[in-house]
């Protein structure tokens, strides 16, 4: 079977799902159910802080992650705290998060802010453990924190409720490292599939409190929150595009085996 | 329709035609790609680190103390000139100096203390069995100083099951990545720009 066949097949299996929805089932993991949980269990004015430690490519992953988790946190009731890590992922996360904030009528300053990109990403998370305003002593639009309403009541950690590192690669484990072992905050991730499994350890260990892997785990918890969003949009086209692969790869393994 | 919307097509399908084989619209959206990541990268930088870290506290609040890091980050940038390139070791020296000393503590608390302790034998749970029988056949697999023969062989083997389990749940995970991005791409081509889904 020729290569280019293959890709055809793959975006058949992609386009056409989308094109025309067949509502496959999808259930809700454990891992996804104890993000949910931690963030509903807290009360209204609750400050929680997200991290967007990614990149541009990984958007389709990590938007609706990101969209999901903010969707909850704001229908809550909750401040939140956005900051960036990577610098690709300062203006994405920006848009997001003001964009989710718009949909609930959230108010900048008040009841959310952006403080944008800071590199050194140890010094950054551990320096927010003495004082967030000497790490971000303004916000991304150049505004000082102390003229933020949200950030008057804010120093460090103590004051953060939960931290959301939304990732594509192992910056989570430098969360762990630095906040939760030293600080022990309570860390949330939202991974790309392909980090979900470097993260089932500090899963296990109870060093992270819940995980959203890619996609599924975006789809997941868009059916908690009861809001459908381009997680669950996307999920057809994933299991009929994985219903696909494995059908090559078992279709290419008897072929390997006839020819012997 | 927005501008940006097709030209966001357009750099799209430019990437896709490397599936059929190399050709210069793919080659443009690469290198369209690496210059404005790079650009990109390089404006945060300056707005973010330089500005406030460095001008901004120089030049408007008389902070002359910042003027060391900001030497020693110069002598980084020597590092393209072979005959100062010497002066750039200082500030990696500080660099290393600095980031061990901070990282080694951490390392050992969160990913050795913690994991050893969340690995710790509990007849309680089935799982907890089975992580400390996947551990402990992993070590065994990855011990190379005892030869891998009778029951410390048969244990290792053990071990390369666990491990090809692991290999197997990360390709998957690989797998559904990849796909996650043609589904946001997809989505973009039929929905924002041919307006075939909503």
């Amino acid at each position: 079977m020729s290569r280019q066949l293959i890709f055809v097949l793959i975006a058949l299996s992609v386009a056409i799902p989308l094109v025309i929805k067949i509502g496959l089932p999808n259930e809700v993991t454990s891992e996804v159910m104890q993000v949910y949980e931690e963030i509903d269990r807290l009360g209204p004015g609750s400050v929680v802080l997200v991290s967007f430690d990614h990149e541009a490519s990984s958007l389709p992953e990590v938007k609706p992650m990101a969209q999901a988790i903010l969707r909850h946190c704001f229908a809550k009731r909750l401040k939140v705290i956005g900051l960036a890590l990577l610098a690709e992922g300062t203006a994405i996360g920006e848009q997001i998060l003001r964009e989710t904030a718009d949909e609930y009528e959230a108010e900048y300053g008040r009841d959310y802010v952006f403080l944008g990109f800071r590199p050194q990403f140890q010094a950054a998370i551990l320096g927010m453990g003495e004082d967030i305003r000497r790490v971000f002593p303004e916000d991304y639009s150049n505004t000082p924190l102390i003229r933020l309403p949200i950030m008057r009541k804010v120093r460090d950690y103590r004051d953060i409720a939960l931290i959301i590192s939304v990732t594509d690669g192992d910056m989570p484990v430098w969360w762990v490292d630095y906040a939760v072992s030293r600080y022990h905050k309570g860390l949330a991730v939202a991974a790309t599939a392909v980090m979900a499994t470097s993260f089932y350890p500090f899963l296990s260990s109870g060093q992270m409190i819940g995980l959203l892997g890619g996609l599924k785990g975006a789809a997941e918890y868009e059916m908690l929150i009861e809001k459908p969003g381009m997680g669950q949009k996307g999920m057809d086209a994933q299991s009929v595009c994985h219903l696909v692969i494995i059908l090559l790869v078992i279709a290419g393994n008897v072929g390997y085996f006839m020819r012997k | 329709m927005d501008i940006g919307i097709i030209i966001a097509a357009f750099l799209t399908l430019c990437i896709f035609s490397f599936l059929y084989r190399d050709n210069p619209f793919y080659k443009f959206a690469e290198h369209l790609l690496v210059g404005v990541s790079v650009g990109y990268v390089l404006v945060i930088a300056l707005n973010t680190t330089v500005m406030p870290k460095l001008i901004s506290p120089v030049f408007r609040d008389g902070r002359f103390d910042y003027i060391i890091p900001g030497i020693l980050g110069v002598f980084m940038l020597l590092r393209f000139f072979p005959k100062y390139a010497w002066l750039s070791r200082i500030s990696i020296a500080l660099i290393i100096g600095a980031g061990a000393g901070v990282a080694i503590p951490a390392t050992i608390q969160a990913k050795i203390f913690a994991q050893m302790q969340a690995t710790m034998l509990n007849f309680a749970s089935v799982d907890g069995i089975i992580v400390f029988v996947g551990i402990a056949t992993t070590l065994a697999y990855f011990f190379f100083s005892k030869e891998h023969k009778g029951w410390f062989g048969k244990t290792a083997r053990a071990g390369t099951w666990f491990l090809m389990i692991f290999f197997g749940a990360t390709s998957g995970y690989t797998v559904m990545s990849r796909i996650s991005l043609l589904i946001g791409r997809m989505q973009f081509l039929l929905g924002d720009f041919l307006h075939v889904i909503k």
